[in-house]
């Protein structure tokens, strides 16, 4: 893996009254695999769209081994959300054409394109028109044209929102497969698909940075000690007593399901298990509860 | 400069494709022969139609010379129907790629915005020059076979001129193509705008000396006296820098990256 730095310095950029990506200052080191999450409408896909240069910062600079970005396109690779090829191109002539427009020459091409394609999973459809493929099809298209000239640094722009579970998973699966050769940076809404291929993760909200950290920290700083208990309708007079328990911190009822704030979680999950079974309460779950991901990203976005 | 060559490549492959390379010669072709065969057979035609009682049939009509005959199918047919067929197949020429993301994606590798620009105007203009000289030298034999013979030196210079006016009606149409939108406001914008150039010419002279549709007057005014006016040659050098000027805007307009409109 060549040796990379993406310094994103400040940038910032508004369209007419509105701020879509404020004062945004990122480094990316060689071998990062960084998940880009927030919202819609958040400013992923202007932040990504200005890494790949097709819009420009305001101000600020975005520098690839401290050189322009403009000027090293040929060291990244470049998924749009919705990767649009020429319809009557066949998969073959796009990665044909991709190629040869990055610079690359028809025998490299010849000789690498049949392995990318076997790699993405499009052999048997190298000869069928773009205009035919599924949106699966076309995302898989994106990333082998991303892979051609084999880039330093991979962009990503929401690669498996649009797509149907199949999809989305043919499409992580090649992610992961990648990711040990290149940088990548992926933008997502979806926490679930970034929490299982990155390990840093970025969260952005109306355009700041609120949060730059790895998964397991985020999970750490963020987790409370809980319980998640399900109990049956005819119980819920339980709920009051529990309340006045000294070691309860607070009670959140949603349904059947009650998640319990516990002072010391350890030491006293017993005692309010057995006080569950004095008071002859049905019991159907009983677990020890950490944040999620998801929710862990509500309360970052929502609350802050 | 490699890049210009994959690009001219994929528009001529595009063409083929949508048998355009077919039909618009074709398109052409019909146009240029229908100006010397309807000129000859008007009289008969309406001779047969027409009860014929009260209308004169000026014999003269039909011994036109043909350099005449041939101005008339630049004057009559390309300058009108013909504007509107090329204005309407480019109206896209820019337009579909912006509106794809194509563009913003072609950009996204190490291309440079000119070579962009240029094998979109280069491929494009020398398909439409193969398809009007086809049309031309369709008309041109037809002139010959059923009217007098125009001399092979004045049909090639008439040719000349009038295609200098086609880089013109193909890099402005590129250039709407590029600052609008919407397909049919560009191809609205562009036939009026070069219909309407073709129209002013003759009105005023000084006008005229900037206006790029001279070059259409002067390949008739050629055909016509067979000799070379000497206005043609400012007018050659204006309709030129009107080229470039085009092409810089288009340039411009994308390396600023002002078409995403987002």
């Amino acid at each position: 893996m060549s040796k990379l730095t993406l310094e994103i310095r400040n940038v910032k950029k508004t369209f007419k009254n509105k701020t879509a990506v404020d004062s945004f200052s990122v480094v990316l080191q060689s071998g990062d695999c960084v998940g880009l999450i927030g919202p819609n409408g958040a400013g992923k896909s202007t932040l990504i769209k200005m890494i790949a240069d097709i819009i420009n910062p305001d101000t600020g600079e975005i520098l690839l081994n401290g050189k322009k970005i403009s000027l090293m396109k040929k060291e990244i690779g470049y998924l749009p959300q919705y990767p649009n090829f020429f319809p009557w191109m066949t998969a073959k002539e796009t990665l044909m054409f991709m190629g040869k427009l990055s610079g690359l020459n028809r025998a490299v091409l010849t000789s690498t394109i049949p392995s990318i394609l076997k790699k993405v999973g499009l052999s048997e459809e190298e000869d069928s028109k773009v205009g035919t493929f599924s949106g699966g099809m076309k995302q898989r298209l994106g990333i082998a044209q991303t892979l051609l000239h084999k880039p330093s640094l991979i962009i990503m722009d929401e690669p498996v929102s649009a797509l149907d579970p199949i999809g989305r998973r043919e499409v992580l699966n090649l992610i992961q497969e990648i990711k040990q050769e290149t940088t990548i940076l992926l933008s997502t809404h979806i926490l679930g698909d970034a929490q299982e291929i990155c390990e840093r993760f970025i969260v952005i909200k109306n355009g700041l940075k609120i949060e730059d950290t790895t998964s397991t920290e985020l999970l750490q700083r963020n987790s409370e000690d809980r319980l998640n208990i399900e109990i049956t309708e005819i119980d819920h007079k339980w709920v009051g007593i529990i309340g006045e328990l000294p070691y309860v911190k607070g009670i959140e009822v949603i349904g059947n399901k009650l998640m319990v704030k516990m002072e010391n979680l350890e030491a006293n999950k017993n005692l309010l298990l057995g006080n569950a079974l004095k008071h002859n309460v049905n019991i159907l779950k009983f677990e020890v509860g950490n944040d999620t991901l998801e929710e862990i990203f509500l309360k970052l976005v929502v609350e802050k | 400069m490699n890049t210009f060559i994959v690009l001219v490549n994929k528009e001529f492959t595009q063409m083929a494709r949508d048998f355009k390379i077919i039909w618009l010669p074709l398109v052409f072709i019909l146009l240029g022969i229908t100006q010397p065969v309807m000129t000859y057979y008007l009289p008969a035609i309406l001779d047969t139609l027409g009860s014929g009682q009260g209308i004169t049939i000026d014999p003269s009509m039909t011994n036109q010379q043909g350099g005449e005959i041939l101005a008339g199918t630049i004057g009559a047919q390309f300058d009108q129907l013909g504007i509107m067929i090329i204005a309407i197949s480019l109206m896209g020429i820019i337009q579909t790629d912006k509106a794809s993301g194509m563009l913003a994606f072609i950009l996204t590798r190490p291309v440079a915005v000119f070579s962009y620009v240029g094998g979109k105007i280069a491929s494009n203009y020398i398909f439409i020059a193969f398809s009007v000289a086809a049309g031309y030298l369709a008309s041109y034999l037809y002139v010959n076979f059923l009217f007098t013979d125009v001399a092979v030196s004045d049909m090639l210079i008439a040719l000349l001129f009038y295609l200098i006016w086609v880089i013109f009606i193909v890099s402005f149409t590129a250039m709407i193509s590029t600052l609008i939108n919407s397909p049919g406001l560009i191809a609205l914008i562009s036939i009026a705008f070069l219909i309407g150039c073709r129209v002013i010419v003759g009105l005023n002279s000084i006008i005229d000396l900037v206006n790029p549709a001279s070059m259409s007057k002067h390949a008739m005014e050629v055909l016509i006296t067979g000799s070379v006016n000497s206005n043609a040659f400012v007018n050659l050098a204006v309709t030129l820098v009107c080229v470039a000027g085009a092409i810089f805007v288009t340039n411009y307009w994308i390396s600023n990256k002002k078409y995403s409109n987002e």
